[in-house]
């Protein structure tokens, strides 16, 4: 266990170190540099050359880097360039809201697809399992962007029952009551997405556990069939469906993305869009490490958790499931 | 007697000298892996029906400048947001006046080819990768397998953006990035089946006789893993489409004049107070396209699944068959 735990860590910071080089990597390769945002035009080469050496940027990329990593390790992520704020000051806030968004939908969509999941899994093919199906072929081919859209013209724009975007509206900052009712389509359209894919994984794992003798030796021994399903059979197919909604959440946190573009929602994703266009480097390397860091310490928990809850699995094998 | 494998890992027993493989009775060859599963998908509805819809987005995608009625980039203020159904504009005009349904025709062309185009390119870089991951493992396969890594732990939405953002929202940076950021997939899967198939008793011969690492890799191995290959080909197409229209309507994507689905949503967004079908139009057709490309996929894939042999919802197994039989 312990020779285990210490390769998947050593894997993680590996591919961490991995990542900063290639975000920070991409960020020097691109056309202009970083030079290009800060330079106003028409500034003289001698005043370049001077806020140039402010900004550290005429020395070598490599020592760069080092200055860069450097500060991350003690917290610090930098500056804009436009008026110079702190980056923190602007991004911890925005953690905020996408957690908000995010736990509410998450969290919603595990309470419907887990129970639907189990419940199709045992009356395979009926009809609320084809309408699961359905709504499963819908929410991988629909553009999630799009449904948010369409809801925002009905709900909204036509009905005029819900608020078309954002958080708050003017004036109601901290109230309860008009954060839920701005919720209430985002998570809509983020809850039907992640439902789409949960029930499908709650399905199958139930019904590859519902095959194993084990289940037919309970079923043999006569006991009822809802302990056989809730007792024996669930608490096997748990262990993968949660590993890999686990597994998920980083991911969602990045498509929300389009999801709060839709609804102006003052998150991660659309402060990451805003900031890719405006060419903040320091926001993006943020906002990519962070998610990065979010994404690799999910895998490694899911791993270990897996191997810590099912005594099946062997730590031995070389390379483990991550590889 | 001799001992002969076939190809789906059966071992026949022959009793006839030298070895030979029985004929079977009528004295034919056994239909292929491939005819079996031709057959096999065009028996089912939903994939079939996909194939037509792609094939008719694909049609309206090569010959759009003779489908759509109208010049799809003709500004005319004079007719500037005309309701559906108007004589000559049967989805009516957007806000400067271009026909509504030859910008959704020429809009195909974006989907189709980025589509395509990053199916195509994952699948090959994929491919190649967890190809070689697989068939040599040792350091190369750890390198290879620490680059997925990395690539898995940046979100491929914020990927593309960073990308598109830094290096400026042109078409050919926006399929680079959509191949570079989705060959993963294909590439662990790849491994994955390499690993499994190096094992076999015939690459095991095909070594014994001195075929190089390369025919063994072309000639026995990605041959094997094909089916699943083509199911994941076919399913990226879809999410390419999802990922140039979600860019597209970022602003990151496609840029007018030119246009695309995405594009189209987000100007529709924009006018929603104005015309509220505008949105619906091209995000139908995005559901239609995907839809489509996801049931041919899935079709493929039961075509080559041996165990999905009979997938007949009226012959429905008994209840002792379906929860005790494996």
């Amino acid at each position: 266990m312990t020779e285990y735990l210490v390769r998947r860590v050593l894997q993680a910071v590996l591919v961490l170190f991995l990542i900063t080089v290639v975000s920070f990597g991409l960020m020097h390769a691109a056309p202009g540099g970083p030079l290009k945002v800060m330079l106003s035009p028409g500034m003289s080469p001698e005043a370049q050359l001077i806020q140039m050496k402010n900004m550290g940027l005429d020395q070598p990329v490599y020592i760069q880097y080092m200055k860069w990593v450097g500060n991350l390790l003690q917290g610090d992520l930098g500056h804009t360039f436009k008026n110079n704020v702190p980056v923190g000051d602007i991004l911890w806030p925005t953690v905020w809201n996408t957690f908000v968004l995010m736990s509410v939908a998450w969290g919603l969509s595990m309470l419907i697809a887990i129970p639907w999941g189990i419940y199709n899994s045992t009356k395979q093919y009926g009809l609320s399992d084809q309408i699961a199906s359905i709504v499963a072929y819908l929410g991988f081919a629909m553009p999630t962007f799009w449904f948010g859209i369409m809801l925002q013209q009905y709900f909204a724009m036509q009905l005029n029952l819900l608020p078309l975007s954002d958080m708050w509206t003017m004036g109601k900052e901290g109230q309860l009551s008009d954060l839920i009712l701005h919720l209430i389509l985002p998570v809509t359209v983020l809850t039907l997405v992640n439902i789409a894919a949960y029930v499908k994984y709650t399905r199958a794992s139930m019904l590859e556990v519902l095959e194993q003798d084990y289940i037919r030796t309970a079923r043999a021994k006569g006991m009822k069939e809802r302990r056989v399903i809730f007792r024996h059979a669930l608490r096997n197919a748990l262990i993968p469906v949660v590993t890999i909604i686990g597994l998920d959440l980083p991911t969602l946190v990045a498509g929300a993305a389009l999801t709060e573009s839709v609804f102006n929602w003052p998150g991660m994703g659309r402060l990451f869009v805003e900031m890719a266009v405006a060419r903040e480097y320091s926001v993006l390397m943020s906002i990519t490490l962070l998610i990065s860091l979010m994404v690799i310490i999910g895998n490694l928990l899911a791993d270990l958790i897996y191997a810590l809850v099912d005594p099946r699995v062997q730590l031995g094998r070389k390379g483990g499931r991550a590889a | 007697m001799s001992q002969v494998q076939l190809q789906d890992d059966t071992v026949v027993e022959t009793n006839r000298p030298g070895g030979q493989l029985p004929t079977n009775p009528v004295g034919q060859k056994p239909p292929g892996l491939w005819t079996t599963a031709g057959k096999k998908f065009m028996r089912n509805p939903y994939a079939v029906g996909g194939l037509i819809v792609l094939l008719f987005f694909i049609g309206i995608a090569v010959f759009a400048d003779w489908v759509a009625p109208h010049d799809p980039a003709k500004i005319d203020f004079m007719i500037t947001n005309l309701p559906p159904g108007t004589e000559g504009y049967v989805l009516g005009t957007d806000e400067l006046g271009r026909d509504i349904l030859s910008r959704l025709i020429h809009s195909s062309r974006v989907s189709m080819l980025v589509g395509f185009s990053v199916a195509f390119a994952a699948v090959v870089i994929g491919t190649l990768i967890g190809a070689i991951s697989g068939y040599f493992g040792g350091w190369i396969d750890t390198c290879f397998m620490r680059l997925v890594d990395v690539m898995n732990s940046i979100p491929s939405l914020f990927f593309n953006i960073l990308v598109l953002a830094l290096f400026g929202a042109e078409f050919i940076y926006m399929i680079l990035i959509l191949s570079l950021t989705s060959w993963t997939s294909v590439a662990r899967l790849v491994r994955g089946q390499f690993l499994q198939l190096r094992e076999m008793q015939y690459v095991e011969a095909a070594r014994a006789i001195g075929v190089s690492h390369w025919g063994i890799i072309t000639r026995h191995l990605i041959r094997n893993a094909m089916a699943p290959i083509i199911v994941y080909a076919t399913l990226m197409v879809g999410s390419a489409i999802l990922s140039e229209s979600g860019l597209s309507y970022l602003g990151l994507g496609i840029q007018p004049p030119e246009t695309s689905w995405g594009l189209m949503l987000s100007k529709a967004q924009e006018f929603m107070l104005v015309d509220p079908l505008q949105a619906l139009y091209p995000g139908l057709c995005i559901l239609l396209v995907v839809l489509a490309v996801n049931f041919v996929g899935d079709g493929i894939r039961d075509a080559f699944d041996p165990r999905k042999k009979k997938k007949n919802p009226k012959r429905r197994l008994n209840k002792w068959n379906a929860t005790s039989s494996k």
